[in-house]
């Protein structure tokens, strides 16, 4: 079920898939696709992400098999397999994970059983049958976790009670997705935890192997990973809890803190001893700054997630007044609406902003402009400069896609994120 | 005017060839005697569709809707093209920046198996309702053509329907071409069917049509149109950046040229048979040679050959003592050349102006334009290697590790990872055209090659993602028949 959709945010399954195999180290996606896939699905995602794109393979580096009439009229997994082929033997990545383009899917070639050949020949090969067609990025996402549960990860991995599985932060659809990673890895391990993040500090497809012997999954989403985290319990017992949205700030980060502390019963002294050392760290900042950033009426426009972080950071932490949220990804199933909407709603004293749903840019820009209470901070992509613009108010770039700026390891999660979010706000207008 | 209409796809032109290993002396001979075959890599890297190029081509145009009959991840190039877009409105001073509109129909697994036509005239009645354009673009892709939508039929439904917005049906499927800049003949070709239509307009004394792609910066129209300027020529700049008035004004016109040699090249053909607008096709305007060839061009379809020689004579009294500055420090570096069709040799006969000796040039296609580009090339440089590749990075890599040129010219990605100073001609947003865009050109060249710092470092720190052992091989081993 795919919508008409004017300047949509991100790619097909494909681009989803290609960008977050593209985030762990050392692994390959080998495109059963059309001659443009390779550009077109990482531009999609990497391309519009603040400039940062996989160091690894990425764009016209990724093997393909550039399908064309020929291959269209007779089938092209001959072609499948010498690609394959020359990509074990040239490229030097852990693992191989053979994607399938709409040409593929359409005409109905039999990747699985050509792939099957090179792991009966003891190569590291995995097959991905979603066509391009069958959906969004966000679904590539969960694709690569239902690919990862099914084929890649080990069963009877050892338990250790200290570690835990973070997901639900995605890789390039996120711009801040490395920094936001490092923020959660940073504060979980002062909790004396072992973080897999899966795509920082040098994880590979090892770290993903063993996985299943986490104590805990942890999903930082108000919606996604909702199959894999059944599909993850059902087979290894790894139970999940969701923060159904991103922490951004002192209070929600330390609601997630506490969260995690009383599912895995942490040393409650340790626990209270950080949470007063990191919510310090924040204030002593804060305090440095009172009054210095103007009051502002504001609206985001982001993903359910970052929609959620910003405008209960914005208004819970920092008084600002939420008018308008524009969730401005597809989300289909009513009760992850709900979700999305009680934690929007759930605010501490101010007034809950209306909230809407929908990934249309028309639609958007119509939001905005009609609401008719006064807006005078947007906080949104590239896409909704344009409106920050026409109406003349003050504009963040935070959230995807992203053009007009640079991020490395920028973040506004966590208690650290926080402060560089806030600093991004000051406006000497 | 020839019998059969071209189909858009540059394959079907003979003589022309997208796989080779070879050198310059090899080429050339092989070529003259009618031996490059068509060949294949049997593992290659991603190429570009030309659906990209077809969508890059217009995205700039005014009171237009791009619709793209394709599953969501097909605009994702598109990105590129709205960049340009909207830097370009910034630096054509305009304040309130717009997006352009761009709607994709996704095709999914239902469109897949009952057609996705009725989501193609939802779109189109979305896009008219909203914005109520005076063009409407329908893209084709893969997954259309393949599941039989048929977009012209339904294009001309809505043509009925809606008579005040022209629909333009653009056949740019991406398996029908492994050369990108087919996606460019494809757009022009629909430009002809259902806007210009072979009708005939009065002509307009020293207009001329100005082709360029997206990737020609502001600071470069300029420039371009201040030298046709001073020939007498005005410019009708298309179809970057502008609109149905400037499409509709192309069969005025005196004359046609192009920034790019792949852009409009097949389209300026068509105009010279449907409508008699005489045209110069030469090379890219960047470096003192190109800039006088592709000058000395246009002036002659102008009649303006005389006062194009005073000026160029002026230009090189001006320019030349800032070019033998730069020769002094660049004199005898070998480089390695890697881009497009236009801008690959327009960088090598660049270098001549600077005295450096090329060892290598990746280009994506080989045909009678780049033989005459290459025995030009052959008279000045002893011997260098031709990759007719479109990309292929592990090619690149494997002949740069073995070639280790002084400076590498094209998209920096691969080689600076190998420590190689990078300089890439393809600037969109900076000048890089005509004379002076030689000076900004070669200084970024020569102080790249001064201070390769960054490049050094990084090396030290990644490497490339092939095995050792792919750098002993054959770069040409997957290059399949041909001979």
């Amino acid at each position: 079920m795919s919508q008409i959709i004017e300047n949509p945010r991100g790619g097909c399954v494909l681009a989803g898939i290609n960008s977050v195999l593209g985030a762990i180290k050392r692994v390959c996606p080998v495109l059963h696709s059309g001659p443009g896939c390779c550009m077109q699905t990482t531009a999609a995602e990497q391309g519009q992400s603040g400039h940062k794109s996989s160091c690894f393979v990425s764009g016209v580096s990724l093997p393909s098999s550039n399908m064309l009439e020929k291959e269209v009229v007779f089938g092209g997994t001959e072609k499948l397999r010498t690609t394959i082929q020359g990509a074990i033997d040239i490229i030097d990545a852990d693992a191989y994970f053979i994607l399938t383009g709409c040409t593929a899917g359409i005409i109905g070639d039999d990747i699985v059983s050509v792939t099957q050949e090179f792991q009966d020949s003891g190569h590291e090969v995995y097959p991905i049958e979603t066509p391009g067609f069958a959906g969004d990025s966000n679904l590539g996402y969960e694709i690569v976790w239902n690919t990862m549960i099914e084929q890649v990860i080990e069963e009877n991995v050892p338990r250790d009670e200290k570690l835990v599985n973070i997901f639900g932060v995605v890789p390039y659809h996120d711009p801040f997705w490395s920094g936001t990673l490092e923020e959660i890895d940073r504060i979980l391990s002062l909790l004396g935890l072992k973080v897999n993040t899966f795509f920082t500090k040098n994880q590979g497809i090892e770290d993903i192997k063993k996985c299943s012997g986490a104590a805990l999954n942890i999903i930082v989403n108000p919606w996604l990973f909702n199959g894999p985290a059944k599909k993850f319990e059902q087979k290894f017992g790894v139970p999940s809890i969701r923060i159904p949205g991103l922490f951004i700030g002192a209070t929600d980060t330390t609601k997630f803190i506490r969260t995690v502390a009383g599912v895995l019963n942490l040393d409650n002294k340790l626990v209270e001893r950080v949470i007063e050392l990191e919510e310090k760290y924040v204030y002593d900042y804060l305090s440095q700054a009172i009054g210095v950033v103007s009051w502002k009426r504001f609206a985001v426009v982001a993903d359910a997630s970052n929609a959620v972080g910003i405008t209960r950071y914005l208004a819970n932490d920092f008084s600002f007044t939420p008018v308008l949220v524009i969730i401005s990804e597809p989300v289909f199933r009513p009760d992850d609406k709900e979700r999305i909407i009680k934690q929007i709603n759930d605010m501490e004293y101010a007034v809950p902003p209306k909230v809407v749903f929908t990934a249309d840019q028309y639609e958007i820009n119509q939001a905005l402009l009609n609401e008719e209470k006064e807006i005078t901070l947007l906080i949104g992509s590239s896409n909704d400069r344009e409106v920050a613009l026409e109406k003349d108010i003050q504009f963040i770039l935070a959230s995807f896609p992203m053009s007009e700026r640079l991020i490395f390891n920028r973040t506004y999660a966590g208690y650290r994120g926080s402060l560089t979010f806030t600093e991004d706000l000051y406006d000497n207008l | 005017m020839s019998d059969i209409q071209y189909s858009g796809v540059r394959e079907s032109k003979t003589g022309r060839i997208n796989d080779l290993g070879t050198t310059g002396k090899e080429v050339e001979e092989n070529f003259r005697k009618g031996c490059l075959k068509r060949a294949d890599r049997s593992f290659a890297q991603g190429l570009q569709c030309q659906q990209i190029n077809s969508m890059a081509a217009l995205m700039s145009l005014e009171d237009s809707v791009f619709i793209s009959h394709s599953p969501q991840g097909c605009v994702g190039c598109s990105i590129m093209a709205v960049d340009m877009y909207r830097v370009g409105q910034a630096h054509r001073g305009i304040k309130n920046i717009k997006n352009p509109r761009v709607m994709v129909t996704n095709i999914d697994q239902k469109s897949v198996v009952f057609g996705g036509e009725q989501k193609l005239r939802d779109s189109v009645k979305k896009a008219v309702e909203r914005y109520n354009p005076k063009l409407a673009f329908i893209y084709a892709s893969c997954a259309s053509g393949i599941i039989g939508d048929d977009i012209d039929t339904i294009a001309g439904d809505l043509q009925q329907e809606y008579p005040d917005t022209l629909m333009v049906p653009i056949h740019c499927e991406g398996f029908k071409s492994k050369i990108c800049a087919s996606g460019f003949d494809a757009a022009f070709l629909a430009i002809n069917k259902y806007i210009l239509k072979k009708e005939r307009v009065p002509k307009e004394v020293g207009l001329v049509n100005l082709f360029a792609p997206t990737t020609v910066s502001y600071a470069d129209q300029k420039e371009m149109e201040r030298m046709l300027s001073l020939i007498d020529g005005k410019a009708n700049y298309i179809p970057f950046y502008s609109s149905l008035e400037k499409i509709r004004k192309i069969p005025a016109a005196q004359a046609s040229t192009s920034i790019c040699k792949v852009f409009a090249d097949e389209f300026m053909k068509t105009l010279w048979e449907d409508y008699e607008i005489p045209y110069s096709h030469t090379v890219m305007p960047i470096g003192i040679r190109n800039t006088d060839k592709w000058y000395r061009g246009i002036a002659k379809v102008l009649g303006k050959e005389k006062e194009a020689e005073e000026i160029i004579a002026k230009e090189h009294e001006r320019i030349e003592p800032l070019v033998a500055e730069l020769k002094e420090r660049l004199q005898g570096k070998r480089v390695f050349i890697c881009g497009g069709t236009g801008r690959s040799f327009a960088a090598a006969a660049l270098i001549d102006d600077f005295g450096m000796e090329l060892v290598g040039l990746e280009t994506p296609t080989y045909d009678e334009d780049a033989q005459t580009d290459i025995e030009y090339l052959n008279g000045i440089h002893e011997n260098f290697i031709v990759d007719i590749a479109n990309m292929q990075p592990f090619e690149q890599a494997n002949l740069l590790s073995k070639l280790k040129p002084d400076a590498f010219i094209g998209v920096p990605e691969w080689a600076a990872k190998l420590g190689i100073p990078t300089t890439h001609v393809l600037d969109g947003k900076r000048p890089t055209m005509g004379y002076d865009g030689l000076l900004f050109l070669g200084n970024k060249i020569a102080d790249q090659l001064q201070n390769p710092g960054f490049n050094v470092k990084l090396a030290q720190h990644v490497k490339l993602p092939y095995k050792d052992s792919w750098y002993q091989e054959n770069a040409f081993k997957y290059i399949k028949g041909g001979n």
